[in-house]
């Protein structure tokens, strides 16, 4: 499994915002990760991203855990954030290059531009932050996460700020990373997206896994045959909203 | 809209305190509290102790200096009034500013589209700013060296010379923004005043030579209190004389002409909302600015000169990193101006007093680069903050790195230490070059050890003290504001104050072993090498003080590794 968690559990204080979550996903799958606000979704992945410590529980990517193991599972991991964090002072070029550098990204010219070229950034080369639009930056994010062969992507809420042509771009992105073998993981409150990329999908509700399957294993779930067949459908009554 | 004005304030305050009082349940807040509180309690005893000693006559203090200062004091009211003139004037030259037009994202969202005029925004703004006003105008009263009663008339005189100062920039500002050439009479009048009290001045201080400072006192106070000059100077004359009072009938006198020009400011600056929009725009952009400025944002992506090959190991490229932060935010092109202009001045000041065997210049540049160096190694640190204490807010980012923690902690002290190291070499250097004048009757050869000592220490000072304030910021992130922030409140004043005092502590341990052994050193060599010995001491002192930073940054790793982001985030 290129990514694998066991009984995550992650507290604030008391409060548990992931209690026991256990999924796996291979390589070349793309896997939705939905449930409304405060579900633990963005916990989640965090915590898979290595920011935030599992209370308990066991995380690994390519067999590495991402705690004890952590250099190793984090070479082989991007996490595209919803909110574009980026240095303000360095330019995109100067962001790809600083990544190239801590990842040790061979032919580093080449996909950079290339990379560029894809998520419809050059020459925005020499752009800093502030100078970019809220969509540009989420795109820098998400050139920064993908300038290097990682085996395991995670996105958070990947189309927030693009425009109509961006996130057409940016499925096709999805789709043709997972066909080269990533495995990924994606997080969405846009239903159609999740329907469309991803051939899995993984319920969250109150920190807890609720659902988990295919569309069709889902549909097919005695309690959830009648909400009917789409997704929306099944998330309402998953999370008792219908 | 008043109403809703006293609303927004009474719950803002409300929720303030309630906020700042519930987080006194954290022990950080609450101990900083009790710090912060302590310092109140200290400043303010002495402060009132002072207040209340009657004044000592002191025994050099002869009769005629008392006289010059009686005379000074009677004329106070027209001298600081003629000051006041002179910046109402100044502030139409200058892109002075009163913030009573940077509306807040909220106002702007709220009240802006809310049906009211734009001169009630302004009385809004009013109203919100007096708080601040207060408090400015009480903790004056309470620095001053006066007793009660003098204090209450001195929080009264400044909260009315601060309101209308602020009532008076904002008015510059709108009639700037406005396109009638009406709006600028006042300043024509302005100018009008300046003669006419200029022209009285001129005429007191020219008709016969001065004798001493009472007598210029005297003759400026005599010349603005009749005629025309009088005219001209009494409304800034007018909204100083409460502080100058000395009875309550003439504080109360003094207060109601104040409050009389306060309220021709305050007709002035609504007369016309015209300008309002334009004006308002472009305060916001300016808050915009410095918002950004103060989170590193307002750079514009200039070149550095530094580059970053994309392989080696990842604390260069964390120094690159930094270097690139501090080059865009101050400007690669501005530091090699202020470079090229220092090495020019000292080269040539040095050749000039050199071959002219000045020796007071040399001196005193001397003790400039001493007093710079100092500056350097002990508050440098404090000011360059381009280091872990900046990047924890980019902590998630840092946290997904392939980096081993420790690198990553070296890697973000290696630029600012480096930076300030350099300043204070090339600050050495300059007092080096200055010292023979400045210290004619120390040997040559013990001057250019002390040097060879201090260039030797400079990184040692500098290191240490990024080490202890990057430990600080790991171990306890919510004691350290991150970046440019600054946390309000008496429980982080305190906080300050016991980080200022944990990591002054610190950093004395931290030398402690190095300063030791250099001190072994001195004394096992002193009577061989003679002053020749302040070098190998300065360098077993920094061998051993820069052992223990690197075996320090090594135990620090793990503790980055197990920073938990909620403890950044949760600062405020």
């Amino acid at each position: 499994m290129a990514l694998a968690v066991e009984n995550l559990r992650r507290t604030y204080d008391g409060f548990v915002a992931v209690d026991d979550l256990s999924f796996a996903v291979r390589a070349g799958e793309i896997v939705g990760l939905i449930g409304p606000n405060g579900a633990g979704k963005t916990t989640t992945l965090r915590a898979l991203a290595g920011i935030l410590r599992p209370t308990a529980g066991r995380i690994t990517i390519d067999g590495h855990d991402i705690i004890a193991d952590a250099i190793e599972a984090k070479k082989r991991l991007a996490f595209m954030p919803d909110e574009p964090h980026l240095f303000e002072y360095l330019t995109v070029e100067e962001h790809l290059r600083l990544i190239a550098r801590l990842y040790t990204v061979d032919g580093f010219e080449e996909r950079s531009r290339a990379l560029l070229q894809e998520l419809e950034l050059a020459g925005k080369e020499k752009a800093l932050p502030g100078e970019l639009s809220r969509g540009m930056r989420q795109k820098v994010v998400i050139a920064c996460g993908l300038v290097r062969p990682a085996t395991t992507l995670l996105f958070d809420e990947p189309l927030t700020g693009l425009d109509p042509i961006g996130i057409r771009r940016m499925r096709e992105t999805i789709v043709a990373r997972a066909r080269e073998g990533a495995a990924v993981l994606l997080s969405s409150h846009l239903l159609h997206l999740v329907e469309e990329v991803c051939s899995r999908v993984i319920i969250m509700a109150a920190g807890k896994k609720v659902a988990d399957g295919t569309f069709a294993e889902l549909a097919s779930r005695a309690d959830l045959a009648a909400a009917g067949s789409n997704l929306e459908q099944i998330f309402m009554r998953v999370t008792g909203h219908d | 809209m008043i109403s809703a004005s006293l609303y927004i304030v009474v719950c803002s305050t409300k929720n303030r305190i309630r906020k700042r009082l519930a987080r006194l349940r954290e022990p950080r807040y609450l101990v900083g509290a009790i710090a912060g509180l302590a310092y109140f309690y200290f400043w303010f005893s002495t402060r009132a102790r002072a207040g209340r000693r009657p004044p000592t006559r002191r025994p050099s203090a002869s009769a005629a200096a008392e006289a010059t200062a009686a005379t000074i004091f009677a004329a106070a009211p027209s001298l600081v009034g003629i000051a006041v003139l002179l910046l109402a004037a100044v502030a139409w030259v200058l892109p002075f500013d009163s913030g009573l037009l940077e509306f807040s994202d909220a106002e702007t969202e709220v009240l802006f589209p809310a049906p009211v005029s734009r001169r009630q925004l302004l009385l809004h703004r009013l109203l919100r700013s007096q708080a601040g006003i207060l408090f400015g105008s009480i903790i004056i009263a309470i620095g001053s060296p006066v007793g009660g009663w003098k204090r209450f008339q001195i929080s009264i005189g400044m909260w009315l010379l601060f309101l209308t100062t602020r009532v008076y920039y904002t008015g510059v500002t709108l009639a700037r923004s406005r396109r009638s050439t009406t709006a600028w009479a006042p300043l024509a009048a302005l100018g009008a005043a300046i003669a006419m009290v200029g022209a009285a001045l001129v005429r007191a201080i020219a008709a016969r030579p001065l004798v001493d400072p009472g007598e210029l006192a005297a003759r400026v106070g005599g010349a603005v209190t009749h005629g025309a000059a009088a005219i001209a100077l009494w409304p800034f004359a007018a909204l100083v004389r409460p502080l100058f009072a000395d009875s309550a009938a003439a504080f109360a006198a003094a207060v109601s002409a104040g409050v009389v020009v306060l309220g021709v400011a305050v007709a002035w600056m609504l007369h016309g909302d015209d300008a309002f929009q334009d004006a308002a725009a472009r305060a916001a952009a300016r808050r915009v600015e410095r918002a950004q400025t103060s989170r590193g944002g307002a750079v514009r992506a200039r070149a550095t000169g530094l580059s970053l090959a994309l392989t080696g190991p990842p604390e260069p490229a964390f120094f690159w990193k930094n270097g690139v932060q501090t080059l865009r935010l101050t400007g690669l092109a501005a530091i090699r101006i202020v470079v090229a202009f220092l090495v020019i001045i000292v080269a040539v000041t040095s050749a000039v007093l050199n071959t002219m065997h000045l020796r007071g210049g040399a001196a005193a540049a001397c003790a400039v680069a001493i007093a710079v160096a100092g500056f350097t190694a002990v508050l440098g640190p404090q000011i360059v903050r381009t280091d872990m204490r900046s990047d924890l807010l980019h902590l998630d980012l840092l946290k997904t790195w392939p980096v081993r923690p420790a690198a990553v902690v070296r890697g973000e002290l290696a630029w600012p230490a480096t930076l300030l190291t350099v300043v204070g070499w090339a600050a050495i250097a300059c007092a080096a070059a200055f010292s023979p004048a400045a210290f004619p009757q120390v040997p040559a050869l013990t001057r250019a050890s002390l040097a060879g000592a201090a260039l030797l220490l400079m990184p040692a000072l500098v290191f240490a003290q990024y080490l202890v304030q990057n430990a600080a910021a790991i171990a306890f992130p919510g004691w350290v504001p991150l970046g440019n922030q600054r946390p309000r409140g008496v429980d982080a004043m305190g906080q300050r104050l016991i980080m200022l005092g944990a990591t002054l502590l610190t950093v004395t341990a931290l030398m402690l072993p190095g300063a030791v052994a250099g001190g072994a050193i001195w004394f096992a060599f002193q009577r061989w090498i003679g002053a020749a010995v302040f070098v190998p001491a300065a360098a077993v002192c920094t061998a051993i003080v820069m052992l223990e930073i690197a075996a320090a940054t090594e135990l620090l790793g793990p503790l980055f590794d197990r920073l938990d982001i909620l403890a950044v985030e949760r600062t405020e």
